[in-house]
């Protein structure tokens, strides 16, 4: 299941935040976001925001949950999983 | 006539995440140039110089010392080619004897009302070496809007979210702060532009989002508060230098779009403590500007200081390492003391040891300095708080309505390239 959902989420990454020359197969779903890493920046992260409110109805608010939230593409679906469950 | 005016490239502090905001000086500068002359300007940071191009006269323009030897290089170029070239700014206030082996006139102080003069010297070969102005400033009322039609705009562009433009409401600083050579430049004495001057070009600025560059709005409390209630009605959202720790002030601020303060954290005092809660209370995002290497800083204090901007949420951090400008008393001291290392210029970036420290070497004040940026943002990475800091902005822009969505074109477009 959190499988499905990792490269759902990959997918959307990619497209929706123009990752570009990278696979969903080549993404590391461990890999930290932001700096060394995928390389996201703060742009990326407010487009990810949107993704997840768009595509999944998740509000993340900048809290001190967030860069837990948002530490590797697992982290947020598991956050998402975790979510829905409720 | 054709001037070109050049904004050499200079070296951006390591650690800090890139970007590039459309330059302030040569835009004020362009602004005291007679509408006839037609202007083409350059910012190397982001485009190449063309040497070969069309131009009666070259203009550069230097804020930063560790911008002057390119400066130098470029002005050098083009006199090679028979072009005459003026040199002027900050930085060549601050290095003008350097300066002048390089160009053929350099000007010093403040242009308003003075650029007339020197381009009739110009036209008609007899232009002097200097022209100094250093302590004759213009009427305040004389600085007009600037000239941000000479920018390409397009350049300062990232992903699709234009920068913020730099504006000024006043000038002179009535505060000597030791690493900073403001007093200097442009007078311990505050000169506020006229109220009517300041709305009509924040009006005429084609962008939501600004940076004021004002040495300080906490000049003149009656001044402060006017300025935010002339401000409330256009909706901007502003970053700035510090504002007064005073509830009307604030609270002023605030509604007039205060988004975040480059606030200077120099110890781990209660003073400090409250004076980023205060910003906060208010809405007010506060990135510290934190300088390393003062005579009290010993390694302790510094490991101290770190851990104290966790404790105190800053949203983001800046560090620099205590660099003597020329002019300031840092300089001052530390030359009288035989402790500066390196008079190379390109070394004054604020992010290299220069000086000798008084509690370490040079190489762990070095290292101190690396690991402040590591330490800072190793729970929240650098991307992250600026993320958090630019919905702050996004969340009031939604709030009053004045929310501009990105154009989603430009969306994979990185600084300087041309438009997709």
């Amino acid at each position: 299941m959190i499988e499905d959902l990792i490269l759902k989420l990959k997918k959307e990454i990619i497209e929706e935040l123009n990752v570009e020359n990278m696979t969903p197969e080549e993404m590391d779903a461990e890999a930290p976001l932001f700096g060394e890493g995928l390389g996201l920046d703060s742009i990326d992260a407010l487009e990810l925001v949107v993704l997840l409110d768009k595509n999944y109805g998740i509000k993340i608010q900048a809290s001190k949950e967030g860069p837990k939230i948002f530490r590797s593409v697992k982290t947020i679906a598991e956050y998402i999983l975790e979510h829905q469950k409720k | 006539m054709k001037f070109t005016l050049i904004y050499p490239k200079w070296k951006k502090l390591r650690g800090q995440t890139e970007f590039h905001l459309p330059p302030h000086g040569p835009v004020v500068f362009a602004a005291t140039l007679p509408r006839d002359v037609e202007i083409t300007f350059i910012d190397e940071n982001l485009e190449t110089i063309d040497f070969n191009h069309q131009a009666d006269c070259i203009g550069i323009s230097m804020m930063l010392t560790n911008q002057v030897k390119r400066g130098w290089e470029i002005a050098d170029e083009y006199r090679r080619r028979g072009m005459k070239v003026i040199c002027g700014g900050i930085a060549t206030m601050l290095h003008a004897e350097e300066t002048s082996l390089h160009a053929d006139a350099i000007f010093l102080g403040e242009a308003e009302g003075r650029m007339e003069q020197v381009l009739d010297d110009f036209r008609n070969n007899r232009l002097r070496k200097v022209y100094d102005y250093r302590t004759d400033f213009p009427p305040i009322a004389s600085v007009g809007t600037a000239r941000r039609d000479i920018l390409k705009r397009q350049l300062y562009n990232y992903k699709g979210i234009q920068m913020v433009d730099l504006f000024h409401a006043s000038r002179g600083c009535r505060f000597d702060c030791y690493p900073c050579c403001m007093s200097f430049v442009g007078g311990r004495e505050f000169r506020p532009r006229p109220f009517e001057k300041v709305v009509e070009e924040l009006t005429a600025i084609d962008n939501n989002r600004l940076y004021i560059v004002d040495n300080s709005l906490s000049q003149d409390r009656v001044w402060e508060k006017q300025l935010f209630r002339e401000m409330i009605p256009l909706k901007k959202k502003w970053c700035c230098h510090p504002i007064e720790d005073h509830d009307e002030v604030l609270d002023l601020a605030a509604q007039a779009g205060a988004w975040f303060v480059y606030q200077a954290i120099f110890d781990t005092s209660d003073f400090i403590r409250n004076r980023v809660k205060r910003y906060h209370d208010f809405g007010i995002g506060v990135e510290g500007t934190i300088l390393l290497g003062l005579d009290r800083h010993t390694e302790d204090h510094i490991r101290r200081l770190i851990d104290f901007l966790l404790e105190i949420e800053l949203d983001l951090a800046e560090f620099t390492v205590l660099t003597p400008f020329p002019y300031t008393r840092a300089f001052a001291d530390l030359q009288g003391e035989g402790r500066i290392l390196s008079y190379n210029w390109n070394d004054y970036t604020c992010d290299k040891v220069v000086f000798q420290p008084k509690h370490m070497t040079p190489e762990r004040l070095q290292q101190l300095y690396d690991e402040a940026w590591k330490i800072f943002y190793r729970e929240k990475p650098q991307p992250y708080r600026m993320f958090e800091l630019f919905k702050r902005v996004i969340d009031k822009e939604m709030a009053d309505g004045s929310f501009q969505r990105q154009r989603r074109t430009r969306a994979n477009r990185k600084f300087g390239q041309s438009e997709i």
